[in-house]
């Protein structure tokens, strides 16, 4: 598992090089990657569906990239769109496609439901960490001059 | 002030970080965040995904408008951060607008990695993807001298000028291709695992993740727009997959089907 956190990093640190991540934040934002990957792992483990797996490590990575932006003062999206990385149904779709390429279309549903859900699962996960986000700072601050 | 030059500064700020690939909650923000240090009546900023429009008077006065199309669209995360920080010190007064429309043309074309840095970038992302699903050694290296090919597919796509999705597709054949070409020569190595890992790159994740945050802040529009580009490109890379694997099962068959 320590092996399987340590590729998360170095998985999310090369993304960080695609997309042009600030290249005084790629540590921090593959250290984010890294935590969501290792509690994906631990709550696949424990509950077995890797959708659930999916929305926690989410909500995970969501709320250390809000705790990251703001303790760096950068934009949110920063952290949060290389630290999904992980996270995000790149086998589901595959196995979806090659369960049709070997001609078996109940499974292949099967996994293209899945992508779904997952997807689902990542999205409700932001939702629910932004809007949590939102509620601390309309009602924290004062309405003025305050940046996001 | 110059309110001319303060609108021109502000719709740059935005159309950067539009073309970046930032939320349209924080373009029209960082917009209206500009403009109101003009202490006018009228502020108005409205951002799609295809186009910016401006509006910025008093209520007795004129009213400047500017409307920007924009075009290409990628995702650069570093021109985001630098224009949000060139917007936060204009805002508290740190620098002048010339300062800033200055600083912003700089940031527009501002690229941090060399191209052979995005290569190797794409290679790592696929090889330390199959370190990440707990593969072995033979898939590691594998999905790296795929994640190669991928790298240098895509760059001969784009150069040719072919569309998004083609692009997709080619690359999403290739991997499957050399993946499964990677199998016949070592055939303890897990084909399924070292094409999970090089799709990756090309996997729209990022889209994905933006276009939900565009949505909860109410952008109906650009964000159903980016939901649409995540399927479009998702489906490309399933069509590619698909068609590279059956074009080997096919050869592997002699030809039949």
């Amino acid at each position: 598992m320590i092996v399987q956190t340590l590729g998360a990093f170095l998985a999310v640190f090369s993304f960080g090089l695609i997309l042009e991540l600030p290249r005084k934040h790629l540590v921090l934002a593959g250290t984010i990657g890294a935590i969501g990957w290792m509690i994906y792992l631990l709550a696949d483990r424990i509950s077995g569906s890797p959708v659930t797996a999916a929305f926690v490590s989410s909500l995970a990575v969501s709320l250390s990239s809000h705790g990251a932006a703001r303790v760096k003062k950068a934009p949110v999206t920063v952290f949060l769109v290389a630290g999904i990385l992980p996270s995000v149904p790149g086998a589901s779709i595959y196995r979806s496609v090659s369960c049709v390429i070997n001609n078996e279309p109940q499974l292949s549903i099967h996994y293209l439901v899945e992508t779904l859900q997952i997807a689902g699962a990542i999205a409700l996960a932001v939702f629910l960490m932004d809007s949590l986000f939102r509620l601390g700072r309309e009602s924290g601050k004062p309405k003025k001059a305050s940046f996001p | 002030m110059n309110d001319k030059m303060l609108v021109e500064t502000a719709v740059l700020a935005g159309e950067i970080m539009l073309t970046s690939g930032a939320e349209i909650y924080r373009v029209e923000d960082t917009i209206r965040r500009m403009l109101e240090m003009a202490e006018m009546d009228k502020v108005e900023a409205i951002v799609f995904s295809t186009g910016i429009f401006v509006s910025l008077g008093r209520l007795d006065g004129e009213t400047i408008t500017v409307v920007k199309r924009v075009k290409a669209r990628s995702s650069n995360l570093n021109r985001v951060y630098l224009v949000n920080d060139v917007s936060r010190s204009y805002c508290s007064g740190q620098l002048t607008v010339e300062e800033a429309y200055a600083k912003l043309k700089e940031i527009q074309n501002k690229l941090q990695y060399r191209d052979w840095m995005k290569i190797l970038g794409t290679i790592g992302v696929a090889a330390f993807f199959a370190l990440l699903l707990g593969a072995g050694p033979v898939e590691w290296l594998a999905a790296a001298a795929t994640g190669a090919i991928l790298a240098l597919v895509s760059r001969k796509l784009e150069k040719a000028g072919l569309n998004n999705f083609c692009v997709n597709v080619g690359c999403a054949f290739s991997v499957a291709v050399t993946a499964l070409i990677l199998e016949m020569v070592i055939p303890e190595m897990n084909a399924d695992t070292v094409i999970t890992s090089a799709i990756m790159p090309l996997v729209p994740g990022v889209i994905f993740t933006t276009a939900i945050r565009d949505m909860l802040n109410g952008d109906y529009l650009s964000g159903s727009a980016r939901i649409m580009e995540a399927v479009v490109i998702a489906l490309a890379v399933a069509a590619g997959v698909g068609a590279g694997m059956a074009g080997i099962q096919w050869f592997l068959g002699g030809g039949r089907i």
